[in-house]
């Protein structure tokens, strides 16, 4: 249990359900907005660590 | 005239036992409004989320206003309800700051309990009649 990525996807899983099923009503519309959300989570985590790449840790 | 009779019909002071019971028990609060699938699917992320922080070797923050960030946490791990104050009585959550996975798990509790606030404030709207 101590792959980043692997972290960050049961985070980002997590979050993205509550945030479905808090913001909208149709059970449709949660599945878009959830893999919408899931999506970004990844995409962004990705993003920043490349825009972190040129950096030393 | 007529949003000022929709509004006196609403029941205001439902509101309040509904969040109350919203953040004690997580779901509980869209239980009592007949919303179960919704409950349970609360109740599994939320206990799922503060279950993994600890287990991930995450702390519970104490309340010390010395620590304006540890101060923020704390009340963030609160929000989790009766699971964070049962884990505290059993002397659990103290954290290890030398496991790999201490970030992430104090990450994992605070954000069970900020997610928990929201769920309890979703289902304050649902009972006074904001939120369908």
């Amino acid at each position: 249990m101590t792959s980043h990525f692997m972290m960050l996807t049961i985070f980002a899983a997590l979050v993205s359900i509550a945030f479905a099923l808090l913001m909208r009503q149709d059970p449709k519309e949660q599945l878009r907005f959830g893999i919408l959300a899931f999506v970004c989570f990844l995409g962004s985590a990705f993003l920043i660590g490349w825009l972190m790449f040129p950096f030393p840790s | 005239m007529r949003v000022k009779e929709q509004t006196q019909e609403r029941p205001q002071t439902a509101g309040v036992p509904v969040a109350l019971s919203a953040w004690l028990v997580p779901g509980l609060g869209h239980l009592m409004l007949g919303r179960t699938r919704r409950a349970l699917t609360f109740f599994a992320i939320v206990i799922g989320m503060f279950s993994l922080g600890l287990y991930l070797h995450g702390e519970l923050f104490p309340l010390d206003r010395s620590e304006p960030l540890t101060f923020l946490a704390g009340i963030a791990e609160i929000g989790v309800g009766l699971p964070f104050f049962a884990v505290k009585l059993l002397g659990m959550g103290a954290g290890e700051v030398t496991a790999l996975t201490y970030e992430y798990g104090y990450t994992f509790c605070i954000v069970s309990g900020l997610l928990n606030m929201l769920i309890m404030l979703d289902a304050y709207d649902i009972a006074v009649g904001r939120k369908s």
